[in-house]
């Protein structure tokens, strides 16, 4: 009889099992425990994350350390993955020819044109013959109040000039609107208002509350309002695709002026396989980078062209993982890509109402083998630390998989999936065969990357935060709606500081979001991010280990690790596989253990295993 | 988002009229928000905070704040104590939208709700000197925004550790000042007519 414990260290958590072995062979699980892991897995650091965890469960189990005889350490997964992303395409504003944002508070409403005349022109309306005779859209500044402002167009206006609509520097458009005898359309917040050129042709156009601009967001319609040839309709593309969505936009007719939306160069990446080398240029997608990196699979290595954005960003990834692993650059080889196309607010160049256009941006997750060699020197010190023999306990994909065994209703053929913060992990399991198993680049921190760009955050921590709890909005301090649209009421009134907002539902704890997406954007944005990145790459890993890349001759499927504890995913993996006719869910290790700890329950079963055989 | 950062003081009013039109009543209108001033705030004694910016111009900037959002301010003003918090609870239970404003004749704002308790307001701006006419605009904007169930981000504010060497012992003239007027009686509806 003797007393051993299973330790399974994480990207994040420190698992353990601990178990007494009787001489017949089988173990007998006593307690299990996990922590934080404490600094970079396969790190000295972790030792103290380790021993904690370690004691804590032998407390647990009410047995002295004394007399814990073997520790086992897992074989970690041998892949370590980042992730980096690049805008792709940018828009260029000219010579001030447009504006187009979304001000908090147009005022007015509807389309007006005509020659852009500073409210200066207007004031003195006395003089009939210096007041304009054509139709023209009065400019602002921020210098005029709004009283006096709507005073001078309330003025021209009686004196018979045709204001048509207006652009204002403040956020004063709705408090001009409002003063005038007629309903205007007034774009307010314009920042740099002095940038609107003077006499020339503009259009201004407010959209009703809950719509966005038609006419401006439509080719055919600014050449309407310009009278414009079937040529020059074909410059205003850009105009019209960066005014999508507002409700509130400006353009103006510059002779020199343009509006470009062009492909940023970001350079190409060379896929290098075992029997081909393909290249893909970064700006052609995600969909023709993981095209050509299925054809020229099996991977031994990428680069990226130097001197170029995607050049930088791979040998970024290189260099992070060469300090990690400490390895030579050159030893530093990436084994596989995933790629995502995404949509991120960028500011306008050259914009005059600091505008915001949704540009293309692909991220990229990469992932590079690390060796054995640092678990051992793991085990080394750690066996010194708590004077004890430590062993290495076999591959991570095999015990994983005795893990998921003791879940109830399973049986092989077997495939887990294995999501943590880098790689997506996948092994299948039959009878008489080796485990065949799989790393695939892109999962947790490519997720948290997504939605950090998507959203426009400034801190990955928060974006990290909005991946794993659910959403709720306040809608007063005595009961908030949750993402699903149910009320939970309160007894006691919430934090003043979470009124109105947006939040986290974490535990019984609210986390307010600071930004002004809707709580139906923010959720669009996570979900979306998983089902492109986690979904997509479990079926990839799926793929790639079912004899014949046949996801139907998989029977069973087990999500373990912290995939099983995302409050989301694992019913969207459930519901995406139900149409393989696969049994896909969550494991429950050893009836009652959820997801987690399944590589420290089979290290132990594995080592029994590994004993019966020996003797 | 733009800020109004710069001037917006071109016309200035100075001056104002406050006239009470009876006892303030509970709002029924969900686009209201109640602005409501301490006793001494307005049409007594100096008429502006310590700063010398005009009680006029800051009601003024906060009635702009709340139109811009297409909501519609209600002023009152509050007797029976000198208090802030206790001035913007008061409010808060009158206002339709549940969010009111309240002041003090030195200048002293918050933004409040009516399910809060008196201490813990939405938002608080406890340093007066620190506060120009554009940030009382922002501070109606804001409230506009929280009674139409938006989530606004916080009005920026500065902290000036020297401002409470400074300004403490004004301040505290002020507040006496304030609470020589308080009485025991029911807040009012002000109607208020600015002068140009």
């Amino acid at each position: 009889m003797s007393i051993i414990a299973g330790v399974d260290i994480g990207n994040s958590t420190t698992e353990v099992a601990i178990a007494r072995i009787e001489d017949g062979g089988s173990p007998e699980f006593l307690s299990s425990g996990s922590t934080m892991t404490t600094g970079i897995k396969g790190t000295a650091e972790n030792i103290s994350g380790i021993v904690q965890v370690l004691k804590e469960s032998m407390e647990a189990a009410s047995i002295n350390m004394e007399d814990l005889e073997l520790v086992l350490l897992n074989e970690a997964t041998p892949v370590i993955g980042d992730v980096a992303m690049e805008t792709v395409t940018e828009t260029v504003v000219t010579e001030s020819s447009m504006v187009g944002h979304n001000p908090g508070s147009p005022g007015g409403e509807g389309i007006g044109v005509g020659q852009t005349t500073h409210i200066r022109d207007l004031e003195d309306s006395d003089s009939d013959d210096s007041l304009p005779d054509e139709p023209i859209i009065v400019i602002v500044p921020q210098d005029y109040d709004f009283e006096v402002a709507a005073d001078i167009i309330t003025r021209a206006l009686e004196a018979g000039v045709e204001v048509k609509a207006g652009i204002v520097q403040g956020d004063d458009g709705v408090l001009i609107a409002n003063r005038l005898p007629e309903a205007l359309p007034f774009v307010d917040e314009v920042a740099h208002i002095e940038k609107v050129p003077l006499d020339m042709l503009a259009a201004v156009e407010v959209a009703p509350q809950g719509r966005a601009v038609q006419q401006l967001s439509n080719p055919y319609g600014i050449a309407t309002l310009f009278s414009l040839s079937s040529e020059e309709t074909g410059h205003v593309i850009p105009i019209a695709k960066a005014l999508i969505g507002l409700r509130s936009a400006v353009v103006i007719r510059t002779p020199e002026s343009d509006v470009e939306s062009k492909q940023i160069p970001a350079g190409s990446i060379t896929f290098m396989g075992e029997n081909q080398n393909l290249d893909i240029e970064l700006e052609a997608g995600a969909d023709a980078i993981m095209d050509t990196l299925a054809k020229v699979e099996p991977l031994s290595d990428v680069q990226g062209e130097s001197g170029t954005n995607v050049g930088g960003m791979i040998e970024r990834v290189r260099q992070t993982m060469a300090d990690v692993t400490e390895k030579s650059l050159e030893d530093v080889k990436i084994r596989d890509v995933l790629a995502v196309d995404c949509q991120v607010p960028q500011q306008v160049e050259g914009g005059i109402a600091d505008e915001f256009s949704t540009e293309t941006a692909t991220g990229l997750a990469v992932m590079v083998d690390t060796d054995r060699l640092l678990m051992e020197r793991v085990a080394e010190s750690l066996s010194e630390k708590i004077d004890t023999p430590v062993e290495l306990g076999g591959a991570e994909a095999n015990t994983a998989i005795l893990g998921a065994l003791t879940t109830p209703g399973i049986d092989v053929p077997v495939a887990i999936i294995d999501g943590g913060a880098g790689s997506v992990d996948a092994a299948q399991f039959q009878k008489g065969k080796p485990v065949e198993h799989v790393h695939l680049a892109g999962a947790g921190n490519m997720v948290t990357l997504l939605i950090q760009n998507e959203l426009g955050l400034e801190r990955f921590e928060v974006a990290e935060q909005i991946k794993i709890n659910p959403l709720a909005k306040v809608e007063s301090l005595f009961h908030i709606r949750h993402e699903d649209n149910s009320v939970q009421f309160f007894d006691d009134p919430l934090d003043s500081g979470l009124f109105g907002r947006v939040v986290l539902v974490k535990d019984d704890e609210f986390i307010p979001i600071e930004s002004d997406h809707t709580l139906d954007r923010i959720r669009t944005v996570r979900q979306e991010a998983k089902r492109r990145v986690l979904l997509r790459n479990s079926i990839r890993a799926l793929e790639r280990i079912s004899p014949s890349n046949n996801i139907r001759f998989l029977n069973f499927v087990a999500i373990v690790g912290r995939f099983g504890l995302d409050f989301e995913l694992p019913q969207m993996l459930t519901n995406e596989l139900i149409s393989f006719d696969i049994v896909a869910g969550v494991a429950n290790v050893r009836e009652g253990l959820g997801p987690t700890n399944a590589v420290a329950t089979g290290l132990i079963i594995n080592y029994c295993q590994q004993q019966d055989e020996a003797a | 988002m733009s800020d109004e950062g710069t001037n917006q003081q071109q016309q200035a009013v100075e001056e104002m009229e406050l006239e009470e039109v009876g006892e303030a009543e509970l709002g029924d209108s969900s686009d209201e928000v109640v602005i409501a001033v301490a006793p001494a705030f307005g049409d007594q004694g100096k008429k502006q905070t310590m700063l010398g910016i005009p009680h006029a111009a800051i009601l003024r900037e906060i009635f702009a704040g709340i139109e811009e959002e297409e909501l519609k301010p209600r002023l009152i003003r509050v007797w029976r104590s000198a208090d802030l918090a206790f001035i913007g609870l008061d409010a808060a239970k009158l206002s339709g939208s549940g969010i009111a404003i309240s002041i003090q004749s030195r200048g002293t704002t918050l933004i409040h709700q009516r399910d809060l308790l008196p201490l813990t307001p939405l938002e608080l701006f406890p340093q007066a000197p620190n506060l120009d006419l554009s940030a009382y605009r922002h501070i109606g904007k804001n409230a506009a925004q929280y009674a139409k169930g938006d989530s606004p981000s916080p009005v920026p504010q500065t902290n000036d550790p020297m401002s409470r060497p400074m300004w403490q012992a004004i301040a505290a003239v002020f507040h006496i000042r304030e609470a020589e007027f308080v009485k025991q009686e029911k807040p009012v509806e002000l109607k208020v007519n600015f002068e140009k």
